[in-house]
């Protein structure tokens, strides 16, 4: 009678997303499934509900049968609902055809509109929401968004049903009549999956917990009721993670910031953010995914408004209007997270991704010599140790590692003296990663202020001087790091269980 | 970031109804403008009769386009598309012998063969719409001219040039047809269930996938229908004038994305309107009218036309922008 996902394992080039996870949900139950960022619960989901093939495993329906899902619709046929954690509507239709979408009712093909109001009213009303079902969903706020997507998985009748983060842009009203409805299909024996950060509604609602951590189940299908919150915690950070030693000079704390924030509103929802980076130091920025830090940096770099606040660079006051601005006038370097996207032309040269930032310094009456972007390319490829064939070869051809380098050496070029660095290693092996460290300590060693994102603790506690906790678009909490990992991960992960269910 | 703000939204579900409204107080405006200032001779029911007239392949095209950017894409072989059918069932009149019935019907037929071609293309090669419809409107560029050369067809069927001719109470016959089809067209998207998944495909494809729709299956439909109202627009233009050669369908295209840009249909995808997409054309036919009756250098005509379009995609734009920010 159990659903089993046994032994599920998912490559993407370079990462291994799951490495042997399995997932056993009894009917009748509520099931937590826990992780920090990137332990692979959104892509176990993804494998659940069709969305993803896995690369080994298997799943086991309740009735006995081994499924193979081809795509999301196979998966909902075999009783599998989800609500996934980025919102899937479709934005100009009503909130009862996005409820009704995945059937919707038809007469003589037709879509027959009084039905489909009816499931919708129905879908909403289990869990006392009203809204009007007419209402284009692109008019909804993102909390009432969320409740259609709710509505619209409880729409198909489904045994298992999937939450993934479903509380967190609801308040906690919301968050209170969607765990009713949790609880009503525990009744009616179905089971349910909910993944979430806060610990708190975890423990208010489930039964049974699986822990995933680095892409495997450390925890299968054990009672919640066996475990504290501390020892939740323990086993989501982990004890397997050596910090690497870095050499690192002290940080000359009286020195005037680099860069400075002071109650920085963004158009984009921060509020009221402070924040200084000094001359040498790594300042780390934790949360989790959507806690607006990536939004963070794009407000500094000019590519979103900032609505209230100061900026000061070097200590003078400074109003950053595009990355022109930043670049040329504040000397701040962003190196994106997105460098397949953002970062690097990959159908271009070393020469001009590197020379990009430069072209109006190296110009001469408005042309370029080739020499001279070839000189950039060998002295930063050289600084770097990036492998390179020669100056002229595609970006494109170099492996994940030398990209995420050359992307770097753009700002360098460039002579920033302030860094923002965004996820330096995503999709990184494991030996690039540890030489990309030590290049990042070895800039803030030479005195560039970094402001380091990541949501990868280890990296984390390896690389920064300073961890500040942002949640919901708001520094919550700073964590001064002693590079030891058990004591300093705890407290990072604590402070940001702490202020989520505050700011429901 | 909190929960309920509905003044925002209040606004931007009313806006959707304005651009339609706005269009048909502009048309309204254009109308009473060259009525007074052409001492009425717009008045005339013989002008009206010819302004409507001359609507109806205008109005084809338009839908034709907006089906594909339904889903996303982009039809630029909607004009040549529409000048072949139109050559190919005056050769099956002419030439062939058959009865005008058939051969409006063949011409409607392949008209959506060669969009389901375009489909099948797109969907197997993924290849994106605007690139094959590129290539494919080259070939058909080339077959158009294959069917007769640079000749003209001509006295084909009476009956037909007839009904092109004909009009009920001053309403031209080949006017009817087209708002017929334009509620067909309507009453397919708003509520035909293959039309929402169209729709759906376009306005957001993961989604729409996750939701068991095949976004593969959205474009090919897409396709056919544009190759479907383009073999619509061919026939018409048979029927309206009589004689027909290898040029017919050369000025279609710009019309032919004019008509839904400015009448409010998304370019991303997921939105339509055919009232908007109907009005724009109206509107820009009186700019041809307004041409005429002036006298003015039709040059004039294609740099008003397009600076409207232009100006309706910056508007749309920045509605789409406060939009966003909103959230």
């Amino acid at each position: 009678m159990t659903f089993v996902a046994e032994k599920l394992v998912k490559t993407f080039p370079g990462v291994r997303a799951l490495d042997g996870a399995t997932l056993e949900l009894a009917p009748g139950s509520v099931h937590a499934l826990l992780g920090e960022n990137g332990a692979g619960k959104s892509t176990l989901i993804k494998i659940i509900t069709g969305v993803y093939q896995p690369d080994g495993g298997r799943i086991v329906l309740p009735d006995g049968r081994e499924a193979r899902f081809g795509g999301p619709h196979d998966a909902q046929r075999a009783g599998i609902g989800v609500v996934h954690q980025e919102r899937n509507l479709i934005p100009a239709f009503s909130v009862a055809e996005n409820i009704a979408l995945s059937a919707v009712p038809k007469r003589l093909g037709f879509v027959d509109r009084t039905a489909m109001r009816d499931i919708a009213r129905r879908c909403l009303a289990e869990f006392d929401v009203r809204l009007d079902v007419d209402a284009p969903v692109h008019t909804l706020s993102v909390a009432q968004m969320q409740l259609v997507e709710i509505a619209k998985a409880l729409a198909v009748d489904s045994n298992v049903l999937l939450l993934d983060e479903p509380t967190a842009s609801l308040t906690a009203e919301e968050a209170d009549h969607l765990f009713t409805v949790v609880r009503r299909l525990r009744a009616a024996n179905r089971s349910v999956v909910l993944v979430s950060h806060k610990l708190e509604e975890v423990f208010a609602v489930a039964d049974t917990v699986t822990v995933l951590r680095d892409g495997r189940s450390i925890a299968e299908a054990r009672p919640l009721a066996d475990y504290t919150r501390d020892q939740i915690v323990d086993l989501m950070v982990g004890r397997t993670h050596q910090v690497v030693e870095l050499t690192r000079s002290d940080v000359d704390v009286t020195a005037t910031p680099a860069l400075e924030l002071s109650g920085v509103d963004t158009a984009a929802g921060h509020r009221d953010v402070s924040l200084a980076v000094r001359p040498g130091e790594i300042v780390g920025m934790y949360g989790l995914v959507g806690a607006g830090r990536s939004e963070l940096a794009r407000a500094i770099l000019g590519l979103d408004r900032i609505t209230a606040g100061t900026v000061r660079v070097h200590g003078a006051p400074v109003r950053i209007g595009s990355v022109r601005d930043a670049v040329h006038d504040h000397r701040i370097g962003y190196v994106t997270e997105n460098r397949k996207e953002e970062g690097v032309f990959l159908e271009q040269p070393l020469t001009r991704n590197i020379a990009v930032t430069v072209w109006r310094r190296i110009a001469r009456l408005g042309m370029i010599r080739r020499r001279d972007e070839e000189d950039l390319v060998r002295t930063y490829a050289d600084r770097l140790g990036m492998r390179i064939a020669g100056p002229a070869q595609l970006a494109g051809q170099l492996s994940g590692g030398n990209q995420q380098k050359l992307s770097l050496a753009k700002w360098l070029a460039a002579d920033c003296d302030i860094l923002v660095i965004d996820e330096p290693t995503v999709g990184i092996d494991v030996r690039t990663r540890a030489a990309f460290h030590d290049l990042i300590a070895g800039l803030a060693g030479t005195g560039v202020a970094i402001l380091l994102i990541s949501s990868d603790l280890p990296e984390m506690i390896t690389m920064a001087d300073r961890i500040l906790v942002m949640s919901d678009y708001r520094i919550v909490g700073e964590v001064a790091n002693d590079h030891r990992y058990e004591p300093t991960s705890q407290a990072v992960i604590r402070m940001i269980h702490a202020a989520t269910p505050a700011s429901a | 970031m909190t929960t309920t703000d509905l003044d925002e939204p209040a606004r931007s579900r009313f806006s959707a109804h304005t651009t339609e409204f706005t269009l048909a107080g502009i048309a309204a405006l254009g109308y009473v403008v060259l009525a007074a200032t052409t001492h009425g001779s717009v008045l005339s029911g013989d002008t009206i009769t010819a302004i409507l007239r001359f609507l109806a392949v205008p109005m084809m095209v338009g839908l034709s386009q907006m089906a594909v950017l339904a889903v996303g894409q982009m039809n630029l072989s909607v004009g040549v598309l529409t000048g072949f059918t139109a050559m190919a069932s005056a050769w099956l009149m002419v030439q062939v012998g058959l009865p005008a019935w058939l051969a409006v019907a063949g011409g409607v037929l392949i008209g959506a063969g060669i969009g389901l071609v375009n489909g099948l293309i797109v969907v197997f090669t993924r290849i994106n719409g605007f690139v094959v419809t590129l290539a494919t409107m080259t070939i058909i560029d080339g077959l158009r001219f294959g069917v007769h050369g640079t000749g003209t067809y001509q006295h084909y069927s009476a009956g037909l040039v007839a009904l092109g001719q004909g009009a009920v109470l001053g309403v031209p016959d080949v006017f009817i047809l087209a708002v017929l089809v334009a509620v067909a067209v309507a009453v397919f998207f708003r509520r035909a269930a293959l039309g929402r998944q169209l729709l759906a495909s376009g306005g957001n494809p993961f989604a729409a996938r996750l939701s068991g729709v095949s976004n593969d299956r959205s474009l090919v439909i897409a396709h056919l229908i544009s190759g479907l109202l383009a073999g619509v627009a061919g026939v018409i233009t048979v029927a309206l004038s009589g004689s027909v050669n290898a040029t017919v369908g050369d000025d279609l295209l710009l019309p032919s994305f004019a008509a839904p840009i400015i009448g409010g249909v998304a370019l991303a995808g997921g939105v339509v309107s055919v009232v908007g997409t109907c009005l724009a054309a109206l509107i820009v036919r009186l700019v041809d009218v307004a041409q005429a009756q002036y006298s003015i250098n039709p040059e004039w005509v294609d740099l008003i036309i397009g600076a409207v379009v232009l100006g309706a995609v910056l508007v749309t734009q920045l509605r789409l922008g406060r939009r966003r920010r909103g959230r």
